[in-house]
């Protein structure tokens, strides 16, 4: 589950900054209109994937709020979340052919909308929004396991359909929107090295930008660089001319794994995780920070001494949450860390978090 | 005889007076009779454990179940179910599902590289004898039976020859055809040949009217199940007995049928043969066993393919030692058994694996007087590479009442288990171990029965029974490392289990009912890391608390309409018992007509299933369906047709 959503995160964080500027709209109503919402991908053969819901004040956590709010599960793991406005997008992964779909839900009270799923919608993995568009990056039915038949379903949030698909290889994963383009990197499975830049307007590649290694693209920094994971390494690219500007490596070792990059809540850092497995398949790793003016990466000093399954920074309080996972059949927990690593507390969530979404 | 064998034989014995005013010329005995030492299964060693014979009228009511419905129904087995014709595993006195024993004629038929049985290419018609033993008897039966072993078996027959035809028509497009022919013949002074050969062909479409319900999918799945058996049993006079037995079975199973890129197969097969020799007091068995399992996905070109097969022979002398003319005497079983296993599965290190295990064993049974029973059994597994534990039982049984009208039992068992790993957890690819320890346990036990019967005719029986199951080097896939295989649990499982049932003939009318109840506390008991705090002295998942079971029937001249209450417990889903799965009751009704004509025997059955149309979930958090309905008939046709049928299936 090499994922991470500080793509969307980024970009929902923004688009948060921008409504709440429009002092127009009414306060909105509902249980959910201001806290940290948790993606938990739950058991894969299980289908019990949720979102779990803490405010920023709390120390414990609802742990199913889609339940809770309509019913009924979502059934499957959940791989993406991301709202503008009243509009929620849930990613729901099941572990059956044909059984996934997109879930649509008001941002604020979590109500049911709509669903949208197969064959429109198959293995979803990443959702971020725009407009009143919904970009999901889905691997396709992917029955071989190569990654051949990925693409990236277009949702116009009005009406809730998907109006169009444009094929990616490799496996489509990490997204993000900046300046009317849609930067698409692939799963680290999916061997892929390019940087797709597919332009929002016409809804048609852009431009293909190879990268040494596996691509995550992460977002855009303070001074509005796009910054993306290339295997071991961060690169810098400017957004506008797609010309790479700098190269950070941030390993040699090549057993080891970057993921889950998040920018700090000023834009000038970004955390990670570099891990590696054992030869029990034990996760080992730590989880470090760069800074976007520095000349090389140091992994002389851990921000934080473990790893994770999931690493989001809360762009309003500047808090890093970690999702741990003790294991696919046990409740994980959501653990803050203040800006320089040092532990705040630890709420226990749902099954596997990997992903986090602020409002 | 335990009051489950008294229970069948009751039902059997009304059912074939009230069905044809035959009756058996067995007796109801007590335990001073010879005792049967030489059937498949060696259950009169099994002194102190509970045993419970489904009688054969109820295996001809389920003739087209799955043997998880009647079970459901019967017992306190909770069955994890994915859906009709998909994959069915059972938990069994809150162990898991690598810990049911289910045995074939005596063999242990749990695939070897799972060690478990899909019990959904299992259907009631596989099988002619049926009776379940709880708690671990691994001393008896070997590996696996830890919560409790399933066991099926063949049975001669020496008065008919018929055959039978039987088709049903289900909801959702479902549809069962059985054909079966039964046969007997003197062949000489001393040898006559009796037998059975049936098959079976079952097709599920599953072609649900709703895609939904309550906003939970249900899952699209196809299955196409087919069996055949083939039983042959030569007697002789002077105590030979030869038999061969044949079991085949082939299961396709299609999820997602529709999606043609994202579809999966599995295909699941078992030839299952043996052959069966006893001259006296001394039995020889060799057995062949392949299992075969196929999974696509897709175009289904790419086919991981696992084929395992099993060789088994085994040696069984028998000993009787009478030691006063009231009976009292001592019966033993000495044998041995040696098993080999040739598997090539697509995910193991090694193309071909192979291994081999052997089991000796000596089982004694010690009738002191007419009141006390003592079993104590000894076995010893040798396994390729390490062995597991030595494992001794002791069992008592003593009969504290023993009149007429009321008898009362008090049993009690004290047994080792053991469970040797399955060839995936010590094979498969990185993510095995070979060195994984075997699992051990202990199980105690205590158990009353009682037995009743009124000046009106009714038979009340009630049974209640406590046990104390601890199991060490629990096997986990710990999916913290990747699903990696490791003994990291020891588990504790306790249980109360209560049975009742009463039955009573009104003349032209009769009627009986039996009801089950099961308290299941199982739980982790040690940490292996900081986060399994969570998990300790939690209710193991998928095992539901509590469980209970009724059926009930009334039967007037020809026609019998039998209620059936399954009733599941809340099931948690996650080791530290945050997330459940709710609990829920089913209602089935089953209505049956008889018509004995001049040529042919005739049964008529309609079905009602899940009658409220309950809604309830499996552990894919997919819907199950709703109510559905089925009919079928059976036509049996035989010499003196209106004589019920010996063996139903």
């Amino acid at each position: 589950m090499k994922k991470q959503l500080s793509g969307l995160l980024f970009f929902a964080a923004f688009s948060v900054l921008v409504s709440s500027c429009d002092q127009s709209d009414p306060e909105p109503k509902g249980d959910y209109t201001a806290g940290v919402f948790v993606l938990n991908e739950g058991n894969f053969f299980q289908n019990n994937g949720a979102v779990s819901f803490f405010t920023r004040e709390q120390t414990t956590a609802d742990p199913d709020i889609f339940s809770k709010v309509n019913g009924s599960a979502l059934t499957g793991g959940v791989q993406g979340y991301a709202a503008i406005g009243e509009q929620g997008v849930i990613l729901v992964d099941n572990a059956n052919a044909g059984m996934d779909k997109v879930e649509f839900v008001n941002s604020n009270t979590f109500q049911r909308q709509g669903t949208i799923g197969a064959p429109d919608i198959e293995n979803p993995r990443e959702v971020v929004v725009a407009g009143n568009k919904a970009y999901v990056s889905c691997w396709g039915s992917n029955a071989d396991y190569t990654y051949a038949t990925g693409y990236i379903a277009i949702i116009d949030l009005n009406t809730k359909k998907v109006t169009n698909k444009i094929n990616i290889a490799s496996g489509p994963e990490n997204m993000v929107f900046a300046g009317g383009k849609l930067f698409v990197g692939t799963v680290s499975d999916g061997g892929g090295k390019t940087l797709t830049v597919i332009d929002a307007a016409t809804e048609t590649i852009a431009k293909p930008i190879v990268l040494d290694g596996s691509v995550t693209p992460i977002g855009l920094d303070a001074n509005g660089k796009l910054w993306v994971g290339a295997g071991l390494k961060a690169v810098r690219i400017d957004p506008a001319s797609y010309a790479v500007e700098n190269t950070l490596t941030i390993s040699a070792d090549s057993r080891k794994f970057a993921g889950h990059f998040a920018f700090t809540s000023d834009l000038k850092s970004v955390v990670y995780t570099l891990s590696y497995y054992d030869a029990n398949f034990v996760a080992h790793g730590e989880t470090y920070k760069f800074g976007i003016a520095d000349t090389q990466i140091s992994l002389a000093t851990p921000l934080i001494k473990r790893v994770f399954t999931g690493l989001a920074v809360d762009p309003s309080q500047g808090l890093i949450y970690a999702g741990v996972t003790p294991s696919y059949a046990q409740a994980g927990y959501a653990v803050r860390y203040r800006a320089d690593g040092t532990l705040v507390d630890s709420i226990k969530v749902n099954v596997a978090p990997t992903g986090f979404f602020f409002k | 005889m335990t009051i489950y064998q008294k229970f069948v034989l009751f039902v059997t014995l009304t059912a074939s007076a009230l069905l044809s005013g035959n009756s058996y010329a067995q007796t109801d005995s007590v335990s001073l009779e010879p005792v049967n030492i030489k059937g498949f299964v060696p259950e009169k060693f099994m002194s102190g454990l509970k045993i419970q014979q489904i009688d054969s009228a109820t295996l001809y009511t389920y003739k087209f179940q799955n043997i998880s419905e009647l079970l459901s129904v019967f017992t306190p087995i909770a069955f994890n179910k994915y859906g009709p014709g998909q994959l069915t595993t059972a938990f069994f006195r809150g162990t898991s599902a690598n810990h049911t024993a289910v045995l074939w004629n005596g063999l242990n038929i749990n695939s070897p590289i799972l060690g478990q049985t899909d019990f959904s290419t299992i259907p009631v018609a596989g099988f002619d004898a049926l009776s379940v033993q709880f708690g671990s008897a691994s001393s008896i039966v070997g590996t696996d039976a830890v919560g409790g072993s399933i066991l099926l078996s063949s049975i001669p027959q020496n008065q008919t020859n018929e055959a039978s035809v039987a088709g049903q028509i289900e909801s959702f497009d479902n549809y069962q055809m059985q054909l079966a022919a039964r046969y007997h013949s003197v062949l000489n002074e001393k040898w006559s040949i009796s037998g059975k050969t049936s098959g079976y062909f079952n097709r599920m479409n599953n072609h649900f009217p709703y895609r939904e319900r309550r906003e939970y999918a249900l899952l699209p799945a196809e299955a196409d199940q087919k069996g055949l058996i083939q039983d042959i049993f030569l007697t002789s006079k002077n105590d030979q007995e030869i038999s061969a037995h044949v079991w085949l079975t082939g299961n396709k199973l299609v999820t997602s049928p529709a999606n043609l890129a994202g579809r999966e197969l599995t295909l699941t097969e078992a030839y299952r043969t043996m052959l069966r020799y006893r001259i006296r007091d001394l039995t020889l068995r060799t057995a062949w066993v392949r299992d075969v399992i196929d999974y696509a996905k897709g175009d289904f070109k790419n086919v991981d393919h696992a084929v395992t097969d099993k060789f088994s022979t085994r040696a069984e002398q028998d000993f009787t030692w009478n030691l006063n003319n009231l009976g009292s005497n001592i019966y033993v079983k000495a044998g041995a058994e040696w098993t080999h296993y040739r598997t090539s599965v697509a995910g193991y290190e090694k193309p071909l694996i192979t291994e081999d295990r052997a089991d000796i064993y000596l089982l004694t049974r010690w009738q002191a007087n007419r009141r006390l029973v003592v079993s104590l059994n000894l076995r010893q597994a040798l396994v390729t590479g390490y062995n597991p534990p030595f494992t001794p039982s002791i069992g008592s049984e003593y009969q504290l009442f023993q009149r007429n009208s009321y008898q009362l039992k008090l049993k009690g068992s004290l047994a080792r288990s053991y469970r040797v790993p399955t060839l995936n957890e010590r094979y498969w690819a990185i993510l095995g171990n070979p060195d994984i320890k075997p699992e051990s346990g202990w199980n105690k036990e205590i158990g009353l029965e009682q037995s009743l019967k009124s000046t009106f005719g009714d038979v009340f029986t009630a049974s209640i029974t406590g046990y104390h199951n601890r199991v060490k080097d629990w096997t986990y896939w710990n999916p913290m490392k990747n699903y990696r295989v490791e003994n990291l649990q020891q588990v504790l499982a306790r249980g109360l289990e209560l049975q009742l049932s009463w039955r009573r003939d009104f003349g032209a009318a009769k009627s009986g009912l039996n009801f089950n109840y099961a308290w299941n506390k199982s739980v982790q008991e040690k940490a292996y890391d900081a986060y399994s705090v969570d998990v300790i002295g939690k209710q193991l998942r998928f095992v539901p608390l509590h469980s209970a079971g009724l059926n009930t029937f009334f039967q007037y001249k020809n026609m019998r309409l039998t209620a059936q209450v399954q009733s599941v417990g809340k099931r948690y889903i996650t080791f530290d018992n945050s997330t459940f799965l709710k609990e829920y009751a089913l209602v089935h009704l089953i209505g049956e007509v008889t018509i004995p004509l001049s040529a042919v025997y005739l049964r008529v059955q309609g079905q009602i299933n899940n009658v409220s149309n309950t809604f309830y979930l499996n552990t894919q958090n997919n819907a199950m369906p709703g109510r559905s309905f089925a009919i079928n008939m059976v036509a049996a046709f035989r010499k003196g047709p209106k004589r019920l049928p010996i063996l139903e299936n």
